[in-house]
């Protein structure tokens, strides 16, 4: 059954069969890892986007193919991991969970705006999920390719971005409601279905050890996903220096990233047609905002009004 | 009757603590404010958050953190309660408490222990968070304050 997915110059003559998957570096491509008596193929290991650096290897995460019926699957085998995480100067814990990922596939199942997959434990219970695969390009790569000027950009096809994203932040809503977290909120992290157009989050395994507002650092994810989407990518300060940018001079210290501090939130003194409304709801994630949003409400009645009013 | 006579106030003060050095400062507030002063009663409260079964692999994991945190906890109370003592409080006058608690809100949590009991006062120590920190990860303290009622909230710099 394994063959018929390989080269013949890859068939060996016995395939490697995991039942346990306890120790992930001995699962290899071309081996076969059986599930609740399915079986699956392993191709290669899966990478995560590093923006600006070499992307990195995901050991633990297998493409695979579902030999049943040929379906392209993703396999994501148990690695715990507890790590600092720092967004500007602030350090705060993070760790991965597999039992965190398992629970909201389970929530999300038929979701149109998540992942679709299951989890199942190998013979050692190691809690393995395996996840639909989903054909199409990152949000990021597929606003930041569009051949358009801003301005075209903003009228023509940020509209539609607009609604998608609402739809994400519903989605992240949705999530909170059930006491979820998403964890990872990131740009590379939303990706548009190719077979029907929908924006679908990925990657849930990440969890955060939480202060006061526990969803706080979701809400700062959505803001910056916002923002990049507005403008079309980020505005780096550096950037606009290089190019000598006329609105440079009257770029102030608050209309910055809350806490990335080279990147312009006051896209209005950049793109001066951004409505004043659409660019208040920016500068919530500004260094010069006075108030944050605590919750996905309060950013989709905002976003709700900007909708209704264009 | 003057207006001030109006008023009866209840002198149980509830102090919301954890390792920080900011509760360090509330706990020698109370106790160098108050210490030695009759008919104050002083309650020293650590919630500690239920920890989120994500975090261990393994349930016992999660219960020997469990017991370690409990017993980490049980001393610094304890550390708490014999500061007050010093200052002249009675022992009898000085408790604590610990209790396991669901917490999505650490300022929710402790403002439904206040509600459950009878503290005139709840008195917590300034984190000194940035205001990105503030932004993004939330203050207890400023929550207090913003969601407190029928008590006074010290909030101690």
């Amino acid at each position: 059954m394994a063959s018929n997915w390989l080269p013949d110059h890859r068939i060996p003559s016995r395939f490697r069969i995991h039942r346990d998957t306890t120790n992930i570096f001995r699962v290899e491509y071309d081996d076969v890892v059986v599930l609740g008596g399915k079986p699956y193929l392993i191709r290669h290991n899966a990478k995560e986007l590093r923006f600006g650096l070499e992307d990195e290897v995901k050991f633990w995460v297998k493409r695979a193919i579902d030999l049943r019926n040929g379906s392209l699957k993703i396999m994501k085998l148990v690695f715990y991991e507890k790590f600092m995480s720092r967004i500007g100067a602030i350090e705060y814990e993070c760790f991965r969970s597999p039992k965190k990922e398992a629970r909201i596939l389970d929530l999300v199942s038929g979701h149109k705006n998540f992942m679709h997959g299951y989890s199942i434990q190998d013979e050692k219970d190691n809690l393995i999920r395996i996840l639909d695969f989903v054909r199409g390009k990152p949000l990021f790569a597929y606003v930041e390719n569009m051949e358009l000027g801003h301005e075209a950009y903003y009228y023509e096809q940020f509209p539609g971005i607009l609604d998608h994203f609402f739809e994400c932040v519903q989605a992240i809503r949705f999530l909170h409601e059930h006491g979820e977290k998403h964890g990872d909120i990131r740009r590379d992290h939303i990706l548009i279905d190719s077979d029907k157009g929908q924006y679908r989050w990925i990657d849930f395994d990440i969890n955060y050890r939480h202060r006061e507002n526990i969803y706080g650092y979701d809400l700062f994810g959505l803001g910056n996903v916002l923002v990049f989407l507005v403008g079309k990518g980020d505005l780096l300060l550096p950037d606009l220096k290089k190019q000598k940018h006329p609105a440079l001079s009257t770029l102030r210290e608050e209309d910055v990233n809350i806490v990335f501090h080279n990147r312009v939130v006051n896209l209005k003194k950049i793109y001066p047609y951004i409505p004043e409304a659409l660019n208040q709801v920016l500068m919530h994630f500004s260094k010069g905002a006075n108030w944050f949003y605590e919750n996905t409400e309060q950013l989709l009645e905002d976003l709700g009004e900007l909708r209704n009013a264009a | 009757m003057s207006g001030v006579d109006k008023f009866s106030y209840i002198r149980n003060i509830l102090i919301a603590v954890d390792e920080s050095e900011n509760a360090h400062r509330a706990v020698s507030y109370v106790a160098q404010l108050l210490g030695g002063l009759e008919g104050f009663k002083v309650t020293v409260l650590h919630v500690i958050p239920q920890p989120e079964e994500d975090f261990f692999k393994t349930f016992t994991e999660k219960e020997e953190w469990c017991s370690k945190y409990q017993v980490k906890v049980d001393a610094m109370l304890e550390g708490y309660r014999q500061v007050l003592i010093r200052a002249g409080f009675h022992p009898h006058d000085v408790s604590v408490r610990s209790p396991l608690r669901y917490c999505p809100s650490m300022a929710a949590c402790i403002l439904a222990e206040r509600d459950e009991t009878e503290y005139g006062t709840l008195v917590v120590g300034r984190q000194g968070l940035s205001r990105s920190e503030e932004f993004i990860f939330g203050s207890i303290s400023s929550k207090i304050v913003s969601h407190a009622r029928n008590c006074t909230v010290w909030v101690v710099e």
